[in-house]
C-alpha cells in the first residue's frame, strides 16, 4: 500500500511543478530523485518478488524458480497454531521488553534530570549498550548466564535465588532474553525521554512546588502530560525494531527450551532458512510487515494528535 | 531545618539509585573487557576471578594463524563505511528535497519511505539474493554496501529531513536574492549548518552497518566475512573460546561506542528521527 | 570390522608412479601448460608428470562446520599447497549457518565453495543434486584417485558419502564423531563397592551395562556423591539438534525408531521414508525412560548443545555422559586428564545403539568444470590415510579417522592405553563397539529432516520441560513429522 502511495505521490510531485517549467524536475524534485530512485529499486522489487513467492512454491536447486501455488501459503498462515502460538509469544515479549523499557527509561531518565553532578557522563555511561552489535550482546548474555562459569548464573546461586540453568527452563529463559533486550534498549528511550523533560515548563514546576504539590503529583500533573508525545516516540521507534531484531535470541536460546522464545521471527527465520520452505516465509514476512506497518501508522497518529511531528 | 536534612537524604538516595543503575548498564561490558584479558584458565574455572595477571593471548590469537581477524576488520570498515558515504551524501540531497518541497501527498511519501524500513530482515534476505545473483554483488563486499543501504538510506533521508526541517528557509533565500543558486544555498549555506546532523546520521548508518549480522551472515562469500560473523564463528562444535570471544567482542564494540559518544549531543534528533526536537 | 587391509594409505609418490606416466600424455593442450610458472593465471590446468599439480594456482573454497578435524585441517594446509600448488581458504561456520549458506551457494549456481561439508542429513539428503557424483573423478585416469574405497569404513561410506543409490558416491567420509559413554573414572573408584552393595549390581561400565543401570547410578551419584559432584549424569538437551542425537541413543536401543522403512532410510537414505513410528509402544517407552533419565540429570541439560554439555562435563557437573567421542581431546587437554573413563553407551532392553555423526566432504556439482577437479584433488588428499593420521595427531584439533586402516598403524594401536599422546584414540574400544553395524545409531537420511528434526526436538524439549504424559509430546512430535514430510512432497 505505501508503495502505491509513492508511486501517486511522484507524479504529483512533478505535476504541480512541471506545468510552468516544462518537463524538467523542479530542484526539491531532482535532490529526492537519485535516493528515491535507488531505495525504489531496492525496496519495491523485494516488495513484490515477496508477495510472488507468497503465492508460490520456491525451488531452489538450479536456480530459483517460483511455481504458482494459490492461496496454499495464506491458507496455511491461518491456521498454523504454530505460528499463532509464535504471535502470542511475540505479542507478550514485546510488551514486557518495550513496556519494561519504557518504565526504566522514564525512571533513568527522571534519575539523570534530577542529578547535577557528573550528569553528562553518567548520561554517556549509561547509553553505551545502545551501540552495541546485538550479536555480540546475545553471546554476551550466553556467557553471563552460563551455568558454569557465567558471572550473573553464580550470583543468583550464591544468593540462592535460582540454581538451575537461566536459559533452561522456559520461564527463565523468556525472562533472560527479556532483559537482554531491556539492558540494550532501555538507554535509547532514556535518551529520548530525557530531551523530552527538558522543555517541560520549568516556571510551572516551580509554581506547582510554591503550591506545595510533591513530586508525585507535580509527575502526574504537569511531567508526564508533556512527554506523552515523546513517549509515543519511544515506543514508535522500539516497536519498529522489536518486530525485526531476532540476533540476540539466535544466539541464545535459538528458541527453545520448549519454544519458550520461538517469536515471529525466529520462526521466520527457521521456515525460510531451515527448512528453505520460502514461499510460506514469505507469507509469514508479509504479515510482520503488516503489522509493523499498522503499528508504525498507529503511533504516528498518536504523534500527530500531540502535534510533536517535525 | 528539617527540609535540608531531607533534602541531603534525598540526594543520596539518588546517589544511590544512580549508582545501581550503572552497575546495571556497566558491568556486562566491564565484565566483557575484563574476561578479555583474564587467561583461560580463570574464566572457565567458574570462580569470578577479578583479579589476575592481566594476559593479551587472546587478542594475539585474533591477530594470527588461521583465524588472523585482520581481513574481517578490513571488510567490516569498506562495507559499513561506504555505505555510510552513500547514505549519508544522497539521504542529506534527499532529505533536504522532502524538507523544502510541498506538494501533496508528501506525508505518504515520507512515510513510505520509512516503511521500508520495517520490513523483517528475514523475509527481504531472498529477493535481495536473487538480485544480487543477477547483479554479481554476491558474496562481494560491494554486495554487503548495497544491503545496508536498504536500511541506511531510508533512516539517512529521514534524520537529514528532520536537521533541515529545523533550519529556517529564510537564510537560504537570503543567499538566493544574493545570487547563489539553489544548490549553493543548500551546499554552502544550509548544509554546514546542519553539520551536527550529518555527524549523527553518518554515526548511527556507521553503527546499524557496522552491527549487522543477518545480511552479512547471507550475503558475504569467503572474502567479504565481517568482524560480528567472525565473533560467531568462535563458537565451536567442542568449546567456544570465551577469551577470543570477549576480545572480539571488546574490538566490535569499542569504536562504535565511541563514535557514538561523540555525537551524543544531536542523537535524540537523530534517534527519533526528529519526532522529539522537532518542536 | 575394523581389521586392517592394505597397510599403506596414498602417498604421493605413489600417486606419481600411478599416474605419472598416463598424466603426461593425457593431460590439456601442453602449449597452455608450458606458458607461466606456478602461481600463473588460476585455473588454467598444466600439462606435466604430477597430476597433482595440474591446478597449481588455483584457489578453492572449503566451506565446513566448525569442528575439530577441520581445525586440523587449517592447521595442515601448508602440506597439501605444497603437493598440489592449489591454495585452499576455510570458511568455518556453526552448522545451521552452514547448512544455510551451502543451499544459498547452490541455489546461486555460482559455485563460490567448491568444497562442501556435506553434512548426510541437512546437505546431502535434500541437496544431493547440487553435489557432484565423484566416481566421475575417480575413474578418470588424469586425476589422482581415493586409495583403496574398501578401506573406509563401509558403514560410513554408505551413511556419508551416498543417497539412495548404491554405486554414486557424493561424498568421502570426512569426520566420525560418535555418541559414546563417558564417565569419571576416579569417582567409580571412590564410590565403586558402595554403589556395588547399595545397588545390587557392578557399576563399572562395560558391555553389558544397560539403561536402566546407567539410570539408577545417575540417581546414586546424585545422592551420595555431591561432595565431588553435582549431578550423576548431564545432557545434551537444548532445544537444537543435540536433543534428537541424544534421544535417538534410548530410542533405539529401546527397539523404537523414526520411520517404517528404518534401517534403509538410516544407511543408503530414502525420499520416502514410510510411516513415523514416534507413538508406537517401543518410542513411547523410551519417551517415558527419557523423561526419566532427564529427571535426575543436571538441570542446565535443557539448555546445553553438544558444545554446553562438552564443557559442563569437563567443568565437573556430572558423573557420566552421553558425549561424542571427538570430545575426549578436550577432556584430556582438560582438568580432568586421565580421569575420565569411555564405554559404549548402554544397552536398552532391544539393542545397543550409538549414534553417529560422521560426515563426508564433496565436490559442489555447480562450480566449474575446472574447480570442481582441483577440489577432487583436496578431497582426495583431506580423507586419505596420511592426512587422517596428522590429523589425528594435531594439537589443534583431533581428528576422527574414516579409514580402517588409521586405527590399525603401530602408533595409532599403542594410544589406545595411556598415556596417550592421541587422546581420541583412547576411544577406541567404545566406538570398535559403537561402530559395528548392529550398533551404529543412523538417523534418518531423508530430505525432509531438517524439519522432521525441528519437529522432534521442539516436542522432546516440550517434553522435558512439561515433565507430563510422553505421550502427548509423542503424538506432537509425529503430527510434526507428518505435515514436514507432507510439505516437502509439495515442494518436491
Amino acid at each position: 500500500m505505501s508503495t502505491a502511495a509513492a508511486g501517486r505521490v511522484r507524479s504529483r510531485t512533478e505535476q504541480t511543478r512541471a506545468p510552468r517549467r516544462g518537463p524538467r524536475l523542479s530542484f526539491n524534485g531532482a535532490m529526492l530523485a537519485p535516493a528515491l530512485a535507488l531505495l525504489a529499486l531496492l525496496s519495491l522489487f523485494p516488495f513484490f518478488y515477496i508477495i510472488a513467492m507468497s503465492f508460490s512454491r520456491v525451488g531452489l536447486l538450479g536456480g530459483i524458480t517460483l511455481t504458482w501455488a494459490g492461496f496454499d501459503n495464506w491458507t496455511r498462515l491461518f491456521t498454523d497454531s504454530a505460528v499463532g502460538a509464535s504471535w502470542l509469544r511475540s505479542i507478550v515479549y514485546f510488551a514486557l521488553t518495550v513496556g519494561l523499557e519504557m518504565t526504566l527509561g522514564i525512571g533513568f531518565a527522571l534519575l539523570l534530570h534530577a542529578t547535577k553532578v557528573l550528569r553528562n557522563l553518567s548520561l554517556s555511561l549509561i547509553l553505551m549498550p545502545m551501540f552495541m552489535a546485538p550479536v555480540i550482546v546475545g553471546l554476551l548474555g550466553r556467557f553471563l548466564t552460563d551455568s558454569t562459569y557465567g558471572l550473573y548464573a553464580y550470583v543468583l546461586t550464591q544468593l540462592h535465588l535460582f540454581s538451575g540453568d537461566l536459559l533452561g527452563s522456559p520461564t527463565a529463559a523468556f525472562l533472560s532474553v527479556t532483559l537482554m533486550d531491556v539492558w540494550q534498549w532501555t538507554p535509547l528511550v532514556t535518551l529520548i525521554v530525557l530531551a523530552g523533560l527538558a522543555s517541560v515548563p520549568g516556571p510551572l514546576l516551580e509554581a506547582a512546588q510554591l503550591d506545595g504539590a510533591n513530586y508525585v503529583q507535580r509527575l502526574r500533573h504537569i511531567v508526564f502530560p508533556s512527554l506523552t508525545g515523546v513517549i509515543v516516540v519511544a515506543l514508535l521507534i522500539r516497536s519498529m525494531d522489536a518486530i525485526r531484531y531476532f540476533d540476540i535470541i539466535t544466539n541464545t536460546t535459538a528458541g527453545g527450551p520448549a519454544d519458550a522464545t520461538k517469536t515471529v521471527p525466529i520462526r521466520l527465520y527457521e521456515t525460510g532458512f531451515r527448512f528453505f520452505d520460502l514461499g510460506y516465509a514469505a507469507a509469514i514476512g508479509l504479515s510482520m510487515l503488516a503489522v509493523s506497518i499498522l503499528l508504525a501508522n498507529l503511533f504516528l497518529r498518536m504523534l500527530r494528535g500531540q502535534g510533536v511531528t517535525s | 531545618m528539617a527540609g535540608a536534612r531531607e533534602r541531603r537524604g534525598i540526594g543520596i538516595g539518588k546517589g544511590a539509585l544512580l549508582v545501581v543503575v550503572l552497575l546495571w548498564t556497566l558491568i556486562p561490558l566491564l565484565w566483557m573487557a575484563l574476561s578479555s584479558l583474564k587467561p583461560s584458565a580463570d574464566i572457565t574455572s567458574g570462580s569470578m576471578t577479578v583479579f589476575f595477571k592481566p594476559t593479551f593471548e587472546h587478542y594475539k590469537a585474533l591477530f594470527t594463524g588461521g583465524n588472523n581477524i585482520a581481513p574481517y576488520i578490513r571488510n567490516s570498515i569498506v562495507a559499513a563505511g561506504v555505505s555510510t558515504l552513500i547514505a549519508v551524501v544522497l539521504g542529506s540531497m534527499a532529505g533536504y528535497g522532502l524538507a523544502r518541497a510541498r506538494f501533496r501527498g508528501k506525508d505518504h511519501v515520507a512515510f513510505w519511505i520509512i516503511s521500508t524500513r520495517m520490513a523483517p530482515i528475514a523475509a527481504v534476505i531472498l529477493p535481495l539474493f536473487v538480485i544480487f545473483r543477477f547483479t554479481g554483488l554476491l558474496g562481494s563486499v560491494f554486495g554487503l554496501i548495497v544491503a545496508y543501504l536498504t536500511f541506511n538510506l531510508p533512516f539517512a533521508i529521514w534524520i537529514m529531513n528532520a536537521f533541515f526541517a529545523q533550519l529556517p528557509p529564510s537564510l537560504e533565500e537570503a543567499a538566493m536574492t544574493e545570487g547563489a543558486t539553489r544548490w549553493q544555498a543548500f551546499r554552502h549555506v544550509a548544509l554546514p549548518l546542519t553539520l551536527p546532523g550529518l555527524a549523527t546520521t553518518a554515526v548511527l548508518c556507521l553503527v546499524f552497518s557496522w552491527n549487522d549480522y543477518a545480511f552479512a551472515s547471507t550475503f558475504s562469500g569467503p572474502d567479504s566475512q565481517t568482524l560480528p560473523i567472525a565473533a560467531s564463528q568462535l563458537v565451536t562444535q567442542t568449546s567456544i573460546d570465551w577469551g577470543q570471544l570477549t576480545a572480539i567482542g571488546t574490538i566490535v564494540v569499542a569504536p562504535m561506542i565511541i563514535c557514538g559518544l561523540i555525537v551524543r549531543r544531536w542523537l535524540v534528533t537523530g534517534l527519533t528521527l526528529g519526532a522529539v526536537t522537532g518542536e | 570390522m575394523l581389521g586392517s587391509r592394505e597397510p599403506a594409505g596414498l602417498t604421493r609418490r605413489q600417486a606419481l608412479a600411478r599416474f605419472g606416466a598416463g598424466a603426461a600424455t593425457l593431460a590439456l593442450p601442453g602449449a597452455l601448460g608450458a606458458c607461466g610458472g606456478s602461481g600463473g593465471k588460476a585455473k588454467v590446468a598444466k600439462a606435466g608428470g604430477d597430476p597433482w599439480r595440474r591446478y597449481a594456482g588455483t584457489t578453492l573454497n572449503f566451506i565446513s562446520e566448525n569442528t575439530a578435524p577441520t581445525l586440523a585441517i587449517g592447521a595442515n594446509l601448508a602440506e597439501f599447497e605444497q603437493l598440489t600448488g592449489i591454495k585452499v581458504k576455510i570458511t568455518q561456520l556453526e552448522l545451521s549457518a552452514l547448512v544455510q549458506k551451502v543451499a544459498l551457494d547452490f541455489a546461486s549456481g555460482l559455485g563460490n565453495y567448491e568444497v562442501i561439508y556435506a553434512d548426510p542429513y541437512q546437505i546431502l539428503a535434500p541437496y544431493h543434486k547440487a553435489l557432484a557424483p565423484l566416481n566421475q573423478f575417480q575413474d578418470d585416469e588424469d586425476l589422482p584417485s581415493a586409495h583403496d574405497m574398501g578401506d573406509f569404513i563401509p558403514t560410513q561410506l554408505e551413511a556419508a558419502g551416498k543417497f539412495e543409490e548404491a554405486d554414486v558416491v557424493y561424498a568421502l567420509p570426512y569426520d566420525a564423531p560418535t555418541m559414546i559413554w563417558m564417565y569419571r573414572q576416579d569417582l567409580f573408584e571412590k564410590y565403586g563397592d558402595r554403589m556395588k552393595q547399595d545397588l545390587g549390581f557392578d557399576p563399572t561400565p562395560s558391555m553389558d551395562s544397560t539403561w536402566e543401570q546407567y539410570l539408577k547410578m545417575a540417581t546414586w551419584f546424585g545422592k551420595h556423591a555431591t561432595k565431588d559432584v553435582p549431578y550423576g549424569t548431564l545432557h545434551m538437551a537444548k532445544q537444537h539438534d543435540a536433543l534428537m542425537n541424544d534421544f535417538s541413543n534410548v530410542l533405539w536401543s529401546f527397539g523404537g525408531d523414526y520411520f517404517g522403512k528404518g534401517d534403509k532410510v538410516g544407511a543408503l537414505g530414502a525420499t520416502d521414508p514410510g510411516e513415523s513410528l514416534l507413538t508406537k509402544d517401543a518410542a513411547l517407552k523410551a519417551a517415558d525412560f527419557y523423561q526419566r533419565l532427564l529427571r535426575v540429570a543436571s538441570p542446565s541439560s535443557l539448555g546445553w548443545d553438544w558444545t554446553g554439555a562438552a564443557e559442563g562435563f569437563i567443568a565437573g557437573k556430572a558423573a557420566m555422559a552421553p558425549l561424542w567421542h571427538e570430545d575426549a581431546a578436550t577432556v584430556e587437554g582438560s582438568a580432568l586428564k586421565g580421569k575420565v573413563g569411555f564405554a559404549p553407551l548402554p544397552k536398552g532392553p532391544a539393542r545397543r545403539s550409538d549414534m553417529y555423526g560422521g560426515t563426508g566432504i564433496g565436490v559442489n556439482a555447480t562450480a566449474s568444470k575446472d574447480a570442481q577437479r582441483a577440489a577432487w584433488l583436496f578431497v582426495v588428499w583431506a580423507t586419505s590415510k596420511k592426512t587422517q593420521l596428522t590429523n589425528l595427531k594435531s594439537d589443534v584439533g583431533g581428528g576422527t579417522p574414516t579409514r580402517a586402516s588409521v586405527y590399525q598403524l603401530p602408533e595409532v594401536v599403542k594410544a589406545r592405553k595411556p598415556p596417550s599422546k592421541i587422546p581420541n584414540i583412547l576411544t577406541y574400544g567404545a566406538i570398535e563397539e559403537a561402530w559395528k553395524p548392529d550398533n551404529i545409531g543412523l538417523r534418518p537420511k531423508i530430505p525432509a529432516w531438517n524439519a522432521c528434526d525441528t519437529a522432534i526436538f521442539t516436542a522432546l524439549s516440550k517434553m522435558l520441560a512439561d515433565g507430563g504424559d510422553p505421550e502427548k509430546f509423542m503424538r506432537q512430535a509425529k503430527q510434526g513429522v507428518d505435515e514436514a514430510i507432507a510439505n516437502q512432497k509439495e515442494l518436491a
